[in-house]
């Protein structure tokens, strides 16, 4: 019976070691994802933010107006062709220096 | 656990009396239970006070409205290019119940805000029985610094949603606004709201739907506000305003109207001048609505192309007298009227085909019925009380009869696509999406309404010769409309529009472009006709987008 107590107890004893562990553990993993959670929330913030700038650099009028100063403009119709009806060109594509 | 005596006072000492067994551990379990009984009693009276107690200083603002924001899905062009999103933004508000000094507050606020209304956060701020008031909605970064650096104690911020327009003014109107709470208020904004769905939410939390996918080109759509802003400036014009319709499926590739609203400041809209004139506003488009009168006359048998009308005389009715701009002085033929945009030809065709035919033919067309797109109802048609003889001549050259811009070019789709009625839309068209398709003209009528469209451009006597842009066979139709004003119509104060088709041999695109009062500085005459103004900006336009649209220079075109 005494063996019986002694064994209960250190059984209790250990049980309660080990809630206290997986308690603990919970409590550390709860705060390691709220942590993560809380990394993904702002790293999605700043993806809408890049992704807004992004657009926002890259929008029409703004390319347009570099395009214009760089000396480009809109294709003209004879500039378009379809690949099988591409005009050949008479002269050989020059290579750079080196090649 | 231990057991004690007492000794019973009052007995000799010599006397010891017989040990009385008393209970320690009942006395013991009843004082704990009795401060225990003490404490909760304390707690739940204190809970029963401060449920009962109905002051509004204990109410925590949990429910505030303005606490409540909306997280809205992106919208993006038909290539996947970014309209609209959310993204967070930091903002203020104050806690009047632990606010130190107002004016203080109010003053060192006043010094960032420079529009701030500093009596109105006066007064609320005053009223300590609130716990939330918002000071400033929406700040930027920097702004928050500033804010947070002069450590104001009852000030603290709060993350939302607030939508950014990454593109700016593009496509404003047709994309529309949301207000402070993110909850979209016009255009495609608000059939966010109505039909796809936003959810409430009390943080920054960005929605995880889908994005939507308008049918809008964002580089076509430049280009349309591009050239009518030049238009805008060349012409003296009072406004302009254009689209690009996909003939076959419905969808507006482009639409803008000038002067342009930033959907960012929705204010702007509430100005009647800053409308949209595509769908917010009907007009009479004048000629340009021949196109309706001939396709009817060909569809319902009364004509052909080559069928001759004695156009000489002018028609007349009642008091009025209709006459033609630049008068043939011979017979002309049914593609002549077109070309040469003869009133007195379309009068007579009108006239032949009778009330019914024409009423019918435009009722068939969708031109005296209410429209709808996702961006908000269409401006109602103004359309003839009844059909005498004057308002079928005057209907016949678009007078007398105001559409709305967009519902005019949707009937006019129908005309060269092959005779099918289309629905117009802002979302991307989705095969097997749009109900059954209707017939509005027969596929032949359509091929010689195409032609003739053609052949204006063509035709050196033709209104539309200045829209042509060699290697992409623009077809189309000029009109000059006189705006009525009190006291009858304005001679210099006119509607210039073009209506035009490409490739003519086989349509896809159709374009409208008007222009509201052009001066004709500039022009031969000073000219105000469409043929002088809206038919070149038509050209300038179709040079720009039928690249980006993948239509092919016919020079270059493979015949597989």
């Amino acid at each position: 019976m005494r063996l019986l107590n002694v064994v209960s107890f250190c059984f209790m004893v250990a049980s309660a070691f080990l809630l206290y562990s997986l308690n603990y553990d919970t409590r550390r993993l709860e705060s390691e994802v709220q942590a993560k959670e809380r990394t993904a929330d702002l790293a999605r913030s700043d993806i809408a933010i890049l992704k807004a700038e992004r657009s926002h650099l890259s929008r029409p009028d703004r390319i347009d107006t570099i395009a214009r100063a760089q000396g480009f403009g809109p294709p003209r119709p004879e500039q378009l062709a379809r690949p099988g009806v591409a005009p050949r060109g008479t002269e050989k594509p020059r290579l750079a220096e080196g090649q | 656990m231990r057991r004690g005596v007492t000794i019973t006072p009052g007995l000799a000492p010599n006397k010891v009396a017989a040990p009385t067994r008393v209970h320690r551990p009942f006395i013991a379990n009843v004082m704990l239970l009795s401060t225990v009984v003490v404490a909760f009693g304390a707690v739940a009276g204190q809970l029963l006070y401060l449920g009962t107690k109905s002051g509004p200083q204990l109410s925590i603002a949990v429910t505030e409205q303005a606490a409540t924001s909306f997280a809205r899905p992106d919208i993006i062009d038909r290539n996947g290019r970014l309209l609209a999103t959310d993204i967070e933004a930091p903002s203020l508000f104050a806690d009047p119940a632990i606010l130190l000094d107002k004016d203080e507050v109010v003053e060192k606020l006043a010094t960032i805000f420079s529009d701030l209304d500093q009596t109105d956060l006066r007064r609320a701020l005053s009223d300590k029985t609130r716990r939330f008031v918002w000071v400033r909605r929406g700040l930027s970064p920097a702004v928050a610094q500033r804010i947070h650096n002069l450590g104001l104690p009852g000030m603290a911020f709060r993350k939302e949603l607030r939508r950014a327009y990454p593109a700016g003014e593009l496509a404003g109107h047709v994309i529309g606004s949301v207000n402070l709470d993110n909850k979209g208020t016009s255009g495609i904004e608000k059939y966010i709201d109505d039909v796809i769905g936003v959810e409430a939410v009390h943080s920054a939390t960005l929605s995880d739907r889908a994005p939507v996918r308008l049918s809008l080109d964002m580089g076509v759509q430049h280009a349309l506000e591009d050239e009518l802003e030049t238009a805008f400036r060349r012409y003296h014009t009072e406004g302009a305003a254009g689209l690009v319709l996909d003939v076959k499926t419905g969808e507006i590739v482009a639409s803008a109207s000038i002067p342009k609203i930033d959907p960012s400041r929705p204010g702007m809209a509430i100005d009647p001048h800053m409308i949209d004139r595509i769908t917010g506003g009907t007009y009479e488009l004048g000629s340009v609505f021949k196109t309706m009168t001939i396709a009817m006359a060909l569809d319902e048998g009364t004509a052909t192309a080559a069928t001759v009308i004695d156009v000489r005389q002018p028609l007349v009715s009642g008091r009025f007298t209709i006459t033609d701009l630049h008068p043939a002085g011979r017979p002309l033929t049914i593609a002549e009227v077109f070309t040469h945009s003869s009133n007195v030809g379309a009068g007579m065709m009108a006239l032949e085909a009778g009330p019914e035919k024409v009423s019918g033919f435009l009722k068939r067309a969708g031109l005296l019925d209410s429209m709808k797109t996702e961006a908000g109802p269409v401006s109602p048609p103004q359309v003839p009380g009844k059909w005498d003889q004057l308002e079928l001549i005057t209907v016949s050259y678009g007078h007398g009869i105001a559409v709305a811009p967009l519902q005019f070019a949707t009937a006019a789709a129908a005309l060269v696509n092959g005779g099918t009625k289309v629905v117009p839309t802002f979302l991307r068209y989705r095969a097997g999406s749009a109900a059954a398709p209707a017939t509005l003209v027969t596929a032949e009528t359509s091929r010689e309404m195409a032609r003739l469209m053609r052949l204006n451009v063509l035709d050196a006597d033709g209104t539309g010769k200045r829209a042509d842009v060699p290697g992409y066979r623009v077809g189309g139709k000029t009109g000059t409309a006189e705006r009525a004003d009190v006291g009858g119509y304005q001679k210099k104060a006119v509607i210039s529009s073009f209506l035009a088709t490409f490739p003519s041999d086989d349509p896809h695109y159709l374009t409208f472009i008007l222009l509201f009062e052009p001066d004709g500085i500039g022009e031969p005459g000073g000219q105000r006709t469409a043929s002088t103004n809206a038919a070149p900006v038509t050209a300038r336009l179709i040079r720009r987008i039928a690249p980006q649209l993948g239509v092919a220079p016919q020079e270059t075109a493979l015949t597989e």
